[in-house]
């Protein structure tokens, strides 16, 4: 008789692991249902309708939004992915301790800190109009911790030997890194950057902080429209980027498992 | 790569230097504008109006404060806009260019926010009063002519959960200052302690502190009585008259005043267009095209040539055009200076926490 | 040869300052220095129509310079102290159900077929893919007095002869929120070290003739502890500064440390008090993560 198989407990531990499971998922499904509800309020359900879909594609503010969600996910998540990729394997090979810290920090934090400490530095260093740059700016700087966690964890799992094997036929630092290190990383590295796209387009909180009154990205949109007027619109667009950010982990962990593990 | 960094840059130059040709900035509250009214203006000046929202003074101060540029027109409240002069951050005002300012009602004009209106045009104004579900008021007897039923353990019993207020510092102060008697610009912190009492007392009656989402639950009927915004309630009504829900909504200035918020436009230093800027207003003081706004939203109106053109319901409607009695005991709020501000941030979040 | 190496020594200190350089001054221009600015700003006064006020003025009278103001103003009353209390308690309460729920989640997934344990894990993710506002904004909508589960609830209470209750804009939105926003967080680190564990350990157990509650509570759980202290910090910590929820969810009395730091930026326009209401909420944070290190450190020595 083994432990796994132990009978009423193993019911119960399946009995609640759906019920969490359900937990996570019902209440996305009901967006998703709603998003087809055919009424302005969305209190009840009237009836189905692709009305809300067809308004999110006339509604200019909300496709500016999402024009400037891609366009700062895109920058920023290139940029991360360079400096992350950096820090993770100066983390691994040189063990610096301050850069660990630097790039760790802002992920351990809540992020209404980094949000207002932005804000202060924009608006009083260095006099920067907020919009575009700030926020790609304090994009950059939250997901270059996770690529480098990515990256790192890759590196970890790379046998040692051979980086000395290269060393040894006289490969410098750089050929070694061209030639060898970096096609080893390159999923982690992918997988970073495809983390570090998605974290962007569902920043709420720092972009919130930063964005100063011009650019408005897409959860800054859904914010106000939940604050303001709910109309099944939210659900439409909310539908919709469930979808992509879906398709982004998918891939993300289809180049590095190591995305499956959290965080760390 | 060079390629996706060049037009990356370019973007970035794009973005910082959107204000290219013949666009006009407009800041201004949401939902303050009809679509038509701007779509006639662009046709008309064969330019395009770009436009941002704000649910809120404060908001709107602190992120101007937080270095936003580049807006030629704001819509701000009296004591926003006495904040903004102040701060020397507004462009007087080309009076030559405005010839449709005699339109303006003389009782907005010459505010103690704007001497003279050197800087400022009234565009609309929305008062802070009593919204209702009118069935449900009836039914349960309650009074809807006094602050007293969103304050009053008496009369809240009967309506517990089912009344909204104001998530805003200084509307639901002035409301309980004007209550207890007094201005609701006083700032005496003992008066102020009174009415942190009162709210105090009054707060677990209520469903929630709602700064717009109360619009969709008195059409809903979730919520029964709120203190809101004239323009809000009577958005709640229409809404509520078009989804066919069998009661009706309205609203009342209690006998006891309430605060009277004039929006006025005004021209942000940084505007890059201020020809533009004057034309947009000259063209929203024309009687027809302010009368939109009102006839879509319910907003006050301060524009007599408006008056002939906004649908007579609105016209006749108490709440939207008060009469001289009710008008003698509407104030408009000031602006409060730092020390007040931390003082009555403090208080909010006693009256949050307790 | 000694040559060659001193080359290869100075090649490899190239080397790392060519990787390490960028990300360094990266981070150190826009997270170290504006956590710095922020220091230096809570000593400030604020400025008259927000920001901070000037350093020096030319007018003697206006206030300029340097002051413990903010922090006197801290520490005066009472009230700010409570608000930490009271967020402190709510991640508490997050934490611990996060824990309750996700417990056995891991164990089930840690105890399954090695084939389908990685599909589990990405059921756990998936929703997590959704944006934060959505996951929070779906409960706006399951809580509304429409929705079933209100009818259901207020039903029940109302067979019971209770009074309906609201279920929107109350804690109870706020605190189930919470939860379904940093389930995830929970579960990941849980499983990760549950997987780990020895199945032979509770062999033996069992063998010593423990019941399945025993084999739990004396195997399984103090050896899962190092998980559930990482999940606990990646639940509580967040949660700690959480504006959103509150702001989308809660009812009159729902007020966190969060958003009392947003209102002093963005509403009362009081840098230096927002900048010093986020020092505190730092060095509460701190504080947690070393009470959990020592916490995990005593208990790993104990085990």
């Amino acid at each position: 008789m083994t432990v796994s198989g132990a009978g009423h407990r193993g019911f119960w531990l399946w009995a609640t692991s759906l019920g969490v499971y359900a937990f996570l998922y019902v209440p996305l499904l009901i967006v998703v249902v709603y998003s087809f509800n055919d009424s302005r309020l969305n209190a009840e359900w009237v009836g189905f309708t692709w009305h809300w879909y067809d308004v999110l594609l006339h509604d200019e503010d909300m496709l500016a939004a999402v024009g400037n969600s891609l366009f700062i996910a895109t920058v920023s998540s290139l940029i991360a992915t360079v400096l992350g990729t950096m820090a993770g394997i100066a983390m691994h090979r040189y063990g610096v301790k301050a850069l660990t810290f630097m790039a760790l920090t802002p992920v351990a934090m809540p992020e209404i800190l980094l949000g207002v400490s932005l804000l202060l530095f924009f608006i009083q260093v260095i006099n920067l109009t907020l919009g575009l740059v700030s926020i790609i700016i304090a994009h950059i700087t939250f997901s270059i911790g996770f690529v480098a966690v990515i990256v790192r964890a890759r590196l970890a799992g790379i046998d040692e030997s051979i980086f000395e094997a290269a060393r040894d036929l006289g490969a410098s630092p750089w050929e070694t890194f061209r030639h060898v290190t970096f096609p080893l990383i390159l999923p982690g590295v992918v997988a970073g950057g495809l983390m570090a796209f998605t974290l962007s387009i569902d920043d709420f909180v720092i972009t919130f902080f930063t964005a100063g009154v011009g650019v408005s990205t897409l959860p800054l949109r859904v914010y106000s429209m939940i604050k303001i007027a709910v109309t099944p619109e939210v659900n439409a667009v909310s539908t919709l980027l469930m979808l992509l950010t879906l398709t982004m982990i998918v891939l993300a962990s289809k180049f590095s498992p190591d995305v499956l593990r959290g965080k760390t | 790569m060079s390629n996706i960094s060049l037009r990356a840059l370019l973007l970035l130059l794009l973005a910082g230097n959107a204000f290219a040709d013949d666009v006009l900035h407009l800041y201004n509250w949401n939902n303050y504008i009809s679509a038509e009214t701007v779509a006639r203006f662009e046709a008309q000046c064969a330019c395009r109006v770009v436009q941002d929202y704000y649910s809120d003074n404060e908001e709107m101060l602190a992120k101007l404060a937080a270095g936003a540029t580049g807006y030629d027109i704001i819509v701000p409240t009296g004591n926003a806009m006495e904040s903004l002069i102040r701060q020397q951050a507004l462009r007087p005002l080309d009076k030559s260019k405005l010839p449709n300012l005699k339109n303006i009602n003389p009782a907005y004009l010459d505010t103690a926010f704007d001497p003279g209106n050197r800087f400022s045009v009234p565009y609309a104004y929305t008062l802070t009063l009593l919204g209702y579900n009118v069935e449900k008021m009836h039914e349960l007897g309650l009074p809807t002519d006094t602050w007293a039923v969103i304050f009053e353990p008496e009369y809240l019993v009967k309506v517990k959960g089912r009344v909204t207020v104001l998530d805003s510092q200084r509307e639901l102060m002035a409301a309980a200052l004007k209550y207890l008697g007094y201005s609701a610009n006083d700032t005496g912190e003992a008066h102020w302690k009174q009415a942190r009492d009162l709210i105090i007392r009054a707060k677990p009656y209520w469903a929630a502190f709602n700064a717009s989402s109360y619009i969709k639950e008195l059409t809903v009927g979730n919520i029964w009585l709120v203190h809101g915004y004239s323009n809000d309630i009577f958005q709640a009504n229409l809404d509520a008259q078009k989804a066919g829900r069998k009661f009706s909504i309205a609203s009342s200035i209690p006998k006891q005043g309430a605060v009277l918020s004039l929006d006025s436009m005004v021209l942000h230093k940084t505007g890059p267009r201020p020809d533009l800027a004057l034309r947009f207003i000259d063209y929203m003081l024309e009687g027809s095209n302010s009368a939109e706004l009102t006839n879509l939203i319910g907003s006050g109106n301060p524009n007599l040539d408006a008056l002939r053109h906004i649908k007579p319901e609105i016209a006749q409607n108490p709440a939207i055009f008060p009469d001289a009695q009710h008008l003698a005991h509407l104030e408009m709020l000031r602006d409060l200076n730092r020390h007040q501000r931390r003082v009555l941030s403090r208080m909010w979040t006693e009256i949050k926490l307790r | 040869m000694s040559s060659f190496a001193r080359k290869l020594f100075s090649h490899a200190r190239l080397a790392k300052w060519a990787v390490s350089g960028p990300p360094f001054v990266f981070l150190l221009l826009f997270f170290v220095l504006p956590g710095a600015i922020m220091v230096i700003a809570s000593f400030r006064y604020p400025g008259e129509f927000g920001g901070l006020a000037p350093l020096t003025a030319a007018d003697p009278g206006t206030l300029q310079g340097f002051t413990l103001e903010t922090y006197r103003f801290f520490f005066s009353d009472f009230i700010y102290t409570e608000i930490f209390i009271k967020s402190f308690l709510v991640a508490l309460a997050t934490t611990l159900l996060c824990l309750i729920m996700a417990y056995p989640l891991a164990l089930l997934i840690a105890r399954s077929p090695k084939k389908s344990r990685d599909f589990m894990v990405l059921l756990v993710i998936l929703p997590f893919a959704s944006s934060f506002l959505i996951r929070v904004y779906a409960w706006m909508i399951l809580l509304g007095p429409q929705a079933a589960l209100s009818q259901i609830v207020n039903g029940l209470l109302g067979a019971l002869g209770i009074a309906p209750v609201q279920l929107l804009f109350s804690p109870f939105a706020v605190l189930i929120s919470m939860v379904y926003v940093h389930l995830p967080f929970m579960v990941l680190p849980l499983y990760t070290n549950l997987e780990k564990h020895d199945p032979s350990l509770l062999d033996a157990a069992q063998d010593c003739g423990a019941n399945a509650w025993r084999r739990f509570w004396q195997v399984t759980f103090p050896l899962s502890l190092p998980g559930v202290f990482s999940g606990s910090t990646l639940v509580f910590i967040p949660v700690l500064g959480m504006f959103a929820i509150p702001d989308i969810l809660g009812g009159t009395g729902d007020m966190l440390v969060g958003n009392l730091i947003k209102e002093q930026f963005l509403g009362t326009r009081d840098w230096p008090f927002g900048s010093t209401l986020s020092i505190m909420l730092t060095i509460a944070v701190l504080l947690f993560v070393w009470i959990a290190a020592k916490l995990g450190s005593t208990r790993g020595r104990y085990v």
